[in-house]
């Protein structure tokens, strides 16, 4: 009964940049580069710029699967110890010389199957994700360990061209992976139907079955994608530094889910964007290359990474306290 | 009783929700030894009003007195302090604790060293004080292995451990059987002659009379009349609960009625539903009331697959349909708009566009979605049905109650297939403007040939709109009426059942 178009087409919201965090997050990238550009002029060279690119990728390829499983209500904090065993697996196959094929199709499968079980078993047991997976992280780490004995897999020289290369001499491939990734994912999330659920499913997934959505597929959906992205992550990080242990990858989910909370999805599920996160991961290579050049005692650097997504959520309960506030001095 | 003092006394009542008033400057008193019921229908304001005298609540205006005394920012600290205590249907009750713990619960009774809990003393007050109401249930008992009755006994005990003046009775009957309700009378009668002031709230008119000693009528958040239950009949009550002003009646346009087209047969719950048969016909409204759990929203939950019926049949078109989840339901051309929209249909944090076209693209099932089409879509649904938003970014929690419903009822406008709306509470919570939008809409829908099954605790709704009205009572549809001048008094009577 509403099939005749009408013209009147709703028009774009108008939000001030101001109410962006995106916009702020800018403004601190910008400011951090000046200082530090200003106190070390070695940071605007060509050289470290892509460094910065470089070092970003595997990170920002993490927090990007990350964003879409947070959207749609579910965590997962086994995914560093998934990189380990990952990156362990792959190591030993490399060093066996087996073809490089079955070496992506093991790690993509690999880790996906990992997530897919963190995901499952979250459903199955109505367990939260985030203690279903800290449960993961002790099996994924100690079978890591289990299947290395513990030691170092070095690859010498081999495997080396998905983190080393760098096209035009400038731009490292893995940052251009994480690029695309970025791309894809934003479409995912924007134009189709899956994105679309899990938005919905992360909002409010009573309401979403009760509209015909999946919310059991949809979360899986969600859980698979990431597991997906682990096993392109592990690989670059493989490839770049050389050598896997079963503690390669530690702490990164930490990170992954810092840049996204930074980057302005909330843990609670249903928003956020891609953006966001990528405006996240940018800050948080920012400032861990600044804090190289200013030679800061690297055991700070993970006080000042937690500083910043301690502020990030301040910023956001801060600006949805405020609502509340203003609500109670109206009543008074 | 006569001469006895007052030891409540509320005066002029004010609570606005939004743009809703809740209670309009109510009044009420309650004497030392008095059992004063309260009834009235659903959402006509008692719950409310026994919030404000717990302290659960904070009036808009009026005063408050407890044995005299002005009482102003009352908090439920407070109010237990005073000696008022309510007994719940959900007990407020600790199930992993014993008994005598949750009597003693907050205020532990330690041994000298003020620091570790003396249980027999604890269990042997509790002894005494059960002992004295002849509940024969044991202080160290776990709560959580008592019966619905027995937690409403140890909840009466806890109030008179911390020495109740007025206790608090909130429809206590309703889960409970015969033998435990006429045990619980008992007991209340016991209260009464400790001299207890005691506000019971029941649907059972019959309680009242037993029990009563006043009662007070509420209506849409007014004071109908408080009268001595000696000198009152059955009937003054009911038309005193309902009899409202025809303007606030809708005038419905006539829609021609067609063939049956949905026909539910024999849909039952073990202890929900029991055995309920009705059809609904081409263009035809079909209302439903009855109280608070009776089981209306259980009956279309079955009906639209969010709950397995353990037997019976849904039918569109003579073919019995497979419902095993909403989706299924959507695809025969059920549709649904639940009570709770906040909890069960509003997708927070989401702008207009995409909660309005959740259900189209559903239907549609295409992967890709195309954005221009939707927009146009969302828009034709804003300009049909006058929904108040500036643009299509605007989130819907950011929209007023009667435009988010609007929003949810447009997401169901997209299928032409639809062959069955379901309502559930349509209109709550919504101002009077949209409210008859969505009327003109439910008349817009039965004109093209859709059935509808339309859920209301609103009497004037009810009336207004139905074609036909069944009534649950106790998960049972007892009757289906034609609406032929229907009486509210008439309803409301077979509502309650007397």
């Amino acid at each position: 009964m509403l099939n005749s178009l009408s013209n009147e087409i709703l028009p774009k919201g108008k939000k001030s940049i101001f109410k962006n965090q995106w916009f702020f997050l800018l403004l601190a990238e910008v400011v951090l580069a000046i200082i530090t550009g200003v106190i070390n002029s070695r940071f605007f060279t060509l050289s470290n710029l892509t460094n910065i690119l470089e070092q970003i990728a595997v990170l920002g390829i993490l927090a990007s699967g990350m964003t879409a499983l947070i959207i749609s209500g579910e965590i997962d904090i086994s995914v560093g110890a998934n990189v380990g065993l990952v990156t362990c697996v792959i190591a030993m196959m490399i060093k066996n010389d087996i073809s490089y094929l079955w070496v992506v199709i093991i790690a993509i499968l690999l880790s996906s199957f990992n997530s897919f079980l963190v995901g499952a078993s979250s459903i199955a047991f109505k367990a939260p994700s985030f203690i279903v997976s800290l449960g993961f992280l002790s099996i994924f780490r100690g079978t890591a360990y289990a299947i290395t004995k513990g030691v170092f897999q070095t690859i010498y020289g081999k495997f080396e061209a998905l983190g080393l290369t760098r096209i035009g001499g400038l731009l490292p491939l893995g940052f251009l992976i994480g690029i695309i990734i970025y791309f894809a994912i934003h479409f995912i999330l924007k134009y189709t139907r899956l994105g679309r659920h899990i938005y919905a499913v992360g909002s409010n997934s009573t309401a979403a079955y009760l509209s015909g959505i999946s919310v059991v597929k949809t979360k899986l959906y969600a859980f698979l994608l990431n597991g997906f992205l682990i096993g392109i992550a592990s690989m670059i990080l493989l490839s770049r530094i050389g050598a896997a242990q079963p503690t390669t990858g530690t702490g990164m989910e930490l990170k992954a889910i810092g840049a996204v909370v930074i980057g302005g999805t909330p843990l609670s599920g249903g928003k956020g964007n891609i953006f966001g996160t990528f405006l996240g991961v940018l800050l948080m290579g920012m400032i861990s290359n600044t804090l190289n050049m200013l030679r800061v005692n690297p055991y700070f650097q993970e006080v000042v990474f937690g500083l910043f997504i301690v502020a990030a959520l301040a910023v956001s309960a801060f600006s949805s306290y405020k609502g509340t506030f203003k609500k109670k001095l109206l009543k008074s | 009783m006569k001469n006895s003092k007052t030891i409540v006394e509320l005066k002029d009542i004010v609570k606005i929700y939004g743009e809703h008033v809740v209670l309009k400057k109510v009044s009420f008193e309650l004497k030392e030894g008095e059992i004063h019921c309260l009834i009235g229908e659903n959402g006509a304001g008692k719950s409310t009003l026994i919030k404000i005298l717990s302290g659960a609540v904070s009036p808009d205006s009026g005063e408050i007195y407890i044995s005299g005394k002005l009482i102003k920012n009352m908090t439920p600290r407070l109010a237990v302090k005073l000696g008022i205590s309510t007994v719940y249907q959900d007990t407020e009750l600790v199930d992993s604790l014993t008994v005598a713990e949750n009597i003693f619960l907050g205020e532990e009774k330690t041994k000298n060293s003020g620091f570790l809990v003396d249980r027999n003393h604890q269990n042997e007050q509790s002894r005494n004080i059960l002992e004295a109401l002849g509940i024969e249930i044991s202080p160290d008992t776990l709560v959580g292995e008592l019966s619905t009755a027995q937690k409403q006994m140890v909840q009466i005990a806890k109030a008179l451990h911390r020495n109740a003046k007025v206790i608090i009775f909130d429809e206590p009957t309703s889960s409970l059987g015969l033998e435990e309700t006429k045990n619980l009378m008992n007991l209340v009668r016991n209260l009464k002659e400790k001299g207890i002031g005691i506000i019971y709230i029941s649907h059972y008119l019959s309680e009242i009379f037993e029990l009563g000693d006043r009662v007070t009528i509420l209506k849409d958040g007014e004071n109908m009349g408080t009268y001595e239950v000696k000198a009152v009949d059955i009937s003054t009550i009911t038309n005193k609960m309902v009899g409202r002003d025809t303007s606030l009646f809708f005038k419905k346009r006539k829609v021609n009625i067609g063939e049956e087209q949905v026909e539910i047969k024999n849909l039952s719950k073990e202890g929900i539903i029991h055995d309920v048969s009705f059809s609904v016909r081409k263009g035809e409204i079909f209302g439903i009331g009855g109280l608070v759990g009776s089981g209306r929203t259980e009956l279309v939950s079955m009906i639209f697959g969010i709950m397995k019926p353990d037997k019976g049949e849904v039918r569109i078109k003579g073919k019995k349909l497979k419902i095993n989840s909403p989706i299924d339901a959507i695809r025969n051309g059920i549709c649904f708009v639940p009570e709770d929209r906040k909890k069960y249909a509003m997708l927070l944090g989401r702008n207009v566009v995409e909660n309005s076209t959740i259900i189209y693209h559903e239907i549609q099932q295409n992967n890709l979605l195309n954005l221009k089409q939707e927009l146009n879509l969302c828009s034709s649904m804003v300009k049909r049905l006058s929904v108040a938003v500036s643009n299509r970014d605007q989130l819907i929690e950011e929209l007023s109650g009667g435009n988010q419903q609007k929003v949810i009822l447009g997401r169901w406008l997209f299928d032409e297939d639809a062959i069955l709306y379901i309502f559930d509470e349509p209109t709550k919570g919504v101002d009077i403007g949209a409210r008859e939008q969505i009327y003109e809409l439910m008349t817009e829908l039965a004109e093209k040939g859709k059935s509808i099954i339309m859920v209301s605790s609103d009497m004037p709704e009810l009336i207004s709109m139905s074609d036909r009205i069944g009534v649950m009572r106790n998960g049972r549809m007892i009757e289906i009426l034609e609406n032929k001048n229907i009486k509210e008094e008439e309803l409301i009577k077979l509502f309650i059942g007397v």
